[in-house]
């Protein structure tokens, strides 16, 4: 950690590495924590979640009775203990809460003021978040299993929609139609996504174990199917279209830079694709076992040396490494099937949904003091959020400085101890700048500072500041 | 860590978990505790091998494990730390969780498991659930997702609790329904009890009025009035004796009814009280006729004792009675016979009443009663109440009236029971009757099962085998006659007052003196008989060679059968012309005749059958009346009936009744037979203290060879451990085991292929059996 500190200090590091070695460990040490609970409001098993992306505060649930919660992830209440409240809830007696089992929420990906869900009734629902009530409604004719919309398009505001029939549906929310159906599938359609990368680049699994990658642009097919044996004829038995798994495929999911495509199927196998030639990387997971028959919700860690996935298997979750394939951890925890997890890339937190009703939050696991430390040691109530893009968070005192990352190192902290020989100090390190022209401030804090938020960590640290070490590359 | 303590842990785990016992040996637990508090790693290794056990297939192994770590679990972090982190598994394997895991056998020690499990599960989530996040998680998971209810001791599952209310339910709608039958069922027939009940309360008091006690119309209730008629009854039959049988010095003087006055007047005093008790026995309900009872009792009990009190001796009382010239005018002038007079009444404290001629309907009415009673209503009456008790407290009402109905039937019954009324004398009288006076009906009814020879009138002498047929008992004495005198005297009672005697002699010569009367025939046979007492059955008996079923056919030869006329005994000594010889003729046809026909041919089965004939002589099964009668080690005797050979005991001797033979031969013969055994099977030799002697010395003292021949093998790996493979004894295991079992299949299918192979035998010219 030192290393990367001082690597990046003198500038001969990308300013990425420390970040994602950070991360990395950041991952490697998930544990189910005591000090985070999420509140108990599902009275059903929870069939999936999603973290918004624009502030990474709050989290949608969706449980199999027709509930959908929404979460405040954030703690502000100045205890190392917290328990994640639930803000709004679309409970049963709501009269607009869904008839069945919600398959799938997402959040709008640009505002959090609105969210969309798909359920077993047969229905999509926009729902205006402040109020909780349906802004609008799909109707479609068979189960919806899923439904996507891009994180990065600007373009369009397209929701695929994989329903019970083959066609894969595109609803528009600007005009709120179905506008499009693309099809090619043979059954009925488990899991869409969008790509994080094009925004008009959509893949879709279906039960007639095929994926196919769709450019929406192009209506009259798709662009490709994948072949998990790579066109190798031989192998492939006398199929007129290319397989991607020997059974249905339920679960589908780019990698944070969609630039791969992960694929699972009830042929307890995972794989993971080109995404741009659609090409078998044939990657070894070994088993995954895959028990459900719906919609399988994984996820991917984001912006680690070590990107891993996140697969529910039974009651446990496992972390693949994405690349090596190997079976990094298990995090055992639920007492039933997990259903769904969701990663928190800022923070580098898994949350998980299971049909034991419970929503589990795996925290990072903090660095344990040195052992020559013997004073006491008051733990932060949070790992500061690595975040790779321009925080929202305003800087107090009109500043300037455009902030391009900030963490609290706990490594940091000891060595500047030692450098310092003060005993009430704690360090954070702040990064201005980025690229070439990165300036590396090393704030000396005092303890008694208690971070309410992040823009007030801010305003602290501007105040207090003691002693600064400034470096140019 | 040393290898010699992990070994030494695994072993304690292992016998600890596999002792079969319900409670953990506390010394072993303690020892597992020692040595795990030297280090972490010796808890991780008994972590590691308490989950092993945990997860074997056994109930107990698996409940002797959960308390091991249950002991730990709150001994060390470490422990802790282990067990929460795999805590699913470990509800899993103790609390069922998985549906698709049910606990193992023996189900008994499985549920014991799941409740102490969960009530585990309980105290640590209050002691530690806050510091152990997943603790906490599996406690929320088992009493939200699970619906284990914590507070019920039972610890049933959701489904268990449902299953168990509609059995509940079902039971309930059972008992409403029988409920309702009961009701209308007592509806029903509450008329004819009354009507049986006041029937048999006349009956009651025709045999034993009122004046004596026995009334009941002063008394309101059933039961109350059934204690008057223990007391003065007793005093009713001393009278009536008194009057009957003319005791010395036993007329009526004042005193004594003076004396009884009082003793009734105290009689009656208590009996109020007694009444009153009833009374507030009666309010409630059901233990009633027990107090009642009770109360009967005591006041009897009571009654005695006072009579002892009063006890003079009788030759006392007479003395005084015999000493009238000092006592005449004390008499006269006060009544009294003396001032210092006792009067000892003997009272016997049962009544008997005798059945004579005057009663002799009433009774017979009260044996009917009794039998309807006993047979049909007081069960009836029974089963209703159970019924209704059952029912619950909404049916007070039938319950109460269904309760009296059976308390006045009871009393009845009891009633009837101290009259002493003596049935088996009257049941003999009467079927004495129907044998005297309606011999030929009988007769006549037996043709229909039977066929006899038709008789003519009175059939005088009735030999000795059928006399058992007739009702009446084997004798030596030919005639029917002394057959009225003969059961006279078998009455308990033999005091037969004279009046009585002279009554039936007179009766009986008026019977004589009718001609319809079956004496009379009885009479008129009696004199022609006489001269030719004992004459030989046979003569007597009309000839009957074709039935041979009668064991009496000769006097010489009883065991001869009769067999039917033949052939053979026509020919008997004879040679027989032509036997057995077959004559074809000739054919007939007209251009095919055979060259040379064989006119005659012998035939032996014709032959034989001509001049032998097959007699067989079955014999009759005689029933087996001896007992083995060895002794057994229970102390009682062998009560096998075996005709000559005991499978146990051997041959079968006599013995007396300590279980030896009384035969010295015998007696020595088994001797050396024990001794022989002895010798085989020394006493010294206990086959389990030779293999605790064996396993401490190491030396082979031969207790295998003993048990291989006593016992068997001995049990496996943990003879401690209740034995899941074995059957559980039912009657479908014993079937299987008889059904299935290597011999009898085997047997059966041989059979099955014999006939197969006779199939194709038989038809092996036919295709479809030619081809297998």
């Amino acid at each position: 950690m030192l290393g990367y500190i001082s690597g990046r200090k003198v500038g001969i590091d990308d300013p990425l590495r420390l970040r994602r070695a950070e991360s990395t460990r950041r991952l490697l040490s998930l544990e189910l924590n005591h000090g985070r609970d999420v509140e108990r409001i599902h009275g059903n098993g929870v069939n999936c979640l999603d973290i918004e992306a624009v502030e990474g505060r709050y989290m949608l649930s969706g449980g199999a009775d027709g509930v959908i919660v929404i979460y405040d992830l954030e703690n502000y209440s100045g205890k190392p203990q917290y328990t994640c409240k639930a803000v709004g809830t679309v409970g049963r007696s709501s009269r607009f809460a869904h008839k069945f089992s919600v398959e799938t929420v997402q959040w709008y990906p640009f505002d959090t003021g609105m969210f969309i869900s798909s359920s077993f009734d047969k229905t999509m629902k926009v729902w205006d978040t402040e109020t909780l009530k349906p802004a609008e409604r799909f109707m479609f004719d068979g189960n919806v299993y899923c439904h996507h919309m891009s994180p990065v398009a600007r373009k369009h505001s397209l929701v695929a929609v994989g329903t019970k029939n083959p066609k894969l549906q595109l609803c528009d929310l600007k005009s709120g139609s179905r506008i499009h159906v693309l099809q090619g599938h043979r059954a009925e359609i488990l899991s869409v996504r969008w790509s994080p990368r094009n925004e008009h680049i959509l893949a879709s699994a279906s039960a007639d174990s095929t994926v196919r990658i769709w450019d929406v642009r192009r209506a009259s097919g798709s662009l490709f199917t994948l072949d998990q044996h790579n066109g190798d004829k031989s192998k492939a038995a006398a199929e007129a279209v290319n397989t991607a798994h020997n059974g249905r495929v339920n679960g589908l999911c780019f990698s944070g830079d969609g630039l791969y495509l992960i694929t699972m199927g009830t042929d307890d196998r995972m794989r993971l694709w080109n995404s741009s030639n659609g090409e078998n990387t044939l990657v070894n997971y070994g088993k995954v076992s895959n028990e459900s028959r719906k919609g399988l919700k994984f996820t991917v860690s984001t912006g680690c040396s070590l990107d891993c996935v996140f697969v529910p298997c039974g009651s446990s979750v496992a972390v693949y490494g994405l690349h090596s394939g190997e079976l990094v951890a298990t995090l055992r925890g639920h007492y039933n099937n997990v259903d769904c997890c969701d990663f928190h890339p800022d923070y580098q937190e898994l949350y998980t949904g299971g049909k034991d009703c419970n929503v589990l939050a795996w925290i990072p696991a903090l660095r344990a003091p040195d052992v020559e430390e013997e004073r006491e040691v008051r733990p932060p109530l949070r790992q500061l959020p690595l975040v790779s893009k321009p925080h929202p968070a305003p800087l107090a005192g009109g500043n300037a400085f455009h902030v391009w990352n900030a963490f609290h190192v706990w490594d940091a902290f000891h060595t500047w101890n030692a450098f310092n020989s003060s005993n009430k100090t704690q360090s954070v390190v702040v990064v201005f700048g980025g690229g070439k022209l990165m300036t590396l401030f090393l704030f000396i804090v005092e303890i008694c500072i208690v971070y309410k938020s992040m823009s007030d960590l801010y305003h602290k640290l501007i105040c207090s500041v003691i002693s600064v070490v400034k470096t140019n590359a | 860590m040393e290898l010699a303590q992990r070994d030494k842990l695994s072993e304690l785990v292992e016998e600890l978990t596999t002792s079969g016992q319900q409670q953990l040996n506390q010394e072993k637990i303690k020892e597992i505790k020692k040595i795990c508090r030297l280090s972490k790693d010796y808890v991780d290794h008994v972590y590691d091998s308490v989950m092993a056990q945990l997860d074997k297939e056994h109930a107990e192994i698996r409940l002797s494990a959960f308390q091991i770590a249950s002991e730990l679990f709150s001994r060390s972090h470490q422990f802790r730390i282990r067990l929460v982190d795999n805590f699913q598994e470990f509800l899993e394997l103790t609390v069922e969780t998985d549906s698709d895991q049910p606990l193992p056998p023996p189900k008994e020690v499985a549920k014991k498991l799941k409740i102490s499990a969960i009530k585990t599960i309980q105290s640590w989530q209050a002691q530690y659930g806050t510091a152990y996040k997943k603790l906490a998680l599996g406690y929320h998971f088992m009493k939200q997702v699970k619906n284990v209810d914590f507070n019920d001791v039972q610890a049933r599952t959701v489904a268990e609790r449902s299953r168990e209310n509609e059995r509940q339910r079902r039971m309930e709608r059972i008992y409403k329904d029988r409920v309702e039958t009961a009701a209308k069922e007592m509806e029903e027939s509450h008329q004819e009890i009354e009507t049986t009940v006041t029937e048999m309360k006349s009956c009651l008091k025709l045999l034993l009025p009122d004046e004596f006690g026995l009334s009941d119309q002063t008394a309101p209730g059933p039961d109350s009035r059934t204690l008057g008629d223990t007391a003065p009854g007793g005093r009713g039959l001393a009278s009536r004796q008194l009057s009957e049988e003319h005791r010395p010095g036993s007329s009526l003087t004042a005193e004594e009814a003076i004396g009884k006055e009082k003793n009734g007047g105290n009689n009656e005093r208590r009996q109020e009280e007694d009444e009153k008790k009833c009374l507030d026995a009666r309010m409630e309900e059901k233990p009633s006729l027990e107090t009642f009872e009770t109360v009967e009792l005591e006041g009897r009990e009571e009654l005695s004792m006072k009579q002892e009190e009063k006890e003079v001796d009788r030759d006392e009382e007479e003395t005084w009675m015999n000493d009238v010239s000092y006592e005449d005018v004390f008499i006269r002038n006060s009544g009294l016979i003396s001032h210092s007079y006792t009067l000892n009444i003997n009272v016997e404290s049962d009544v008997q009443v005798k059945e004579t001629d005057d009663n002799e309907a009433v009774v017979s009415t009260l044996i009917e009663l009794h039998r309807l009673i006993t047979t049909k209503h007081l069960p009836a009456v029974k089963s209703w109440v159970q019924v209704f008790t059952r029912s619950g407290p909404e049916q007070l009402q039938l319950l109460r009236s269904a309760l009296l109905l059976k308390m006045s039937l009871e009393s009845l019954l009891k009633k009837e029971k101290l009259l002493h009324i003596d049935y088996k004398t009257r049941i003999r009288k009467v079927t004495r009757a129907t044998a005297d006076v309606e011999e030929d009906d009988e007769e006549e009814d037996e043709d229909d099962f039977e066929e006899v020879p038709e008789k003519e009138g009175f059939e005088p002498h009735i030999p000795d085998h059928l006399r058992e047929e007739y009702g009446l008992e084997p004798s030596a004495s030919t005639s029917a006659a002394p057959s009225t005198q003969r059961a006279l005297p078998k009455r308990p009672a033999p005091v037969v007052s004279p009046s009585t005697t002279a009554r039936r002699l007179r009766r009986r010569l008026e019977e004589e003196r009718d001609p319809t009367c079956a004496a009379a025939t009885l009479h008129l046979l009696k004199g022609q008989m006489r001269p030719c007492t004992g004459p030989s059955p046979r003569v007597s008996e009309p000839p009957s060679p074709a039935v041979g079923s009668a064991p009496a056919g000769g006097d010489g030869a009883p065991d001869a059968p009769i067999v039917p006329f033949g052939l053979d005994l026509y020919y008997w000594g004879e040679k027989q012309p032509g036997a057995g010889k077959m004559i074809k003729s000739t054919s007939q046809h007209r251009f095919w005749v055979p060259s040379e026909v064989d006119e005659e041919t012998e035939n032996p089965e014709l032959l034989a059958e001509s001049s032998s004939r097959y007699i067989s002589f079955p014999g009759t099964f005689t029933p087996v009346s001896h007992h083995c009668n060895a002794l057994l080690g229970n102390g009682r005797l062998c009560p096998r009936q075996d005709r000559v050979k005991c499978p146990f005991h051997g041959v079968i001797v006599p013995r007396d009744a300590r279980g030896r033979p009384s035969r010295a031969e015998d007696r020595a013969r088994e001797e050396r037979e024990e001794r022989r055994h002895r010798e085989s099977h020394p006493d010294w030799q206990d086959v389990e203290l030779m293999q605790d002697i064996e396993a401490a010395t190491g030396e082979d003292l031969g207790s295998k060879r003993l048990l291989g021949k006593g016992k068997g093998k001995g049990k496996g790996k943990y003879p401690n451990l209740s034995n899941l493979k074995k059957s559980a004894n039912t009657s479908r295991s014993r079937l299987e085991n008889k059904v299935f079992n290597k011999k009898s299949v085997r047997r059966v299918s041989e059979v099955m292929t014999k006939i197969d192979s006779r199939k194709h035998e038989k038809f092996s010219n036919q295709f479809n059996y030619a081809l297998n």
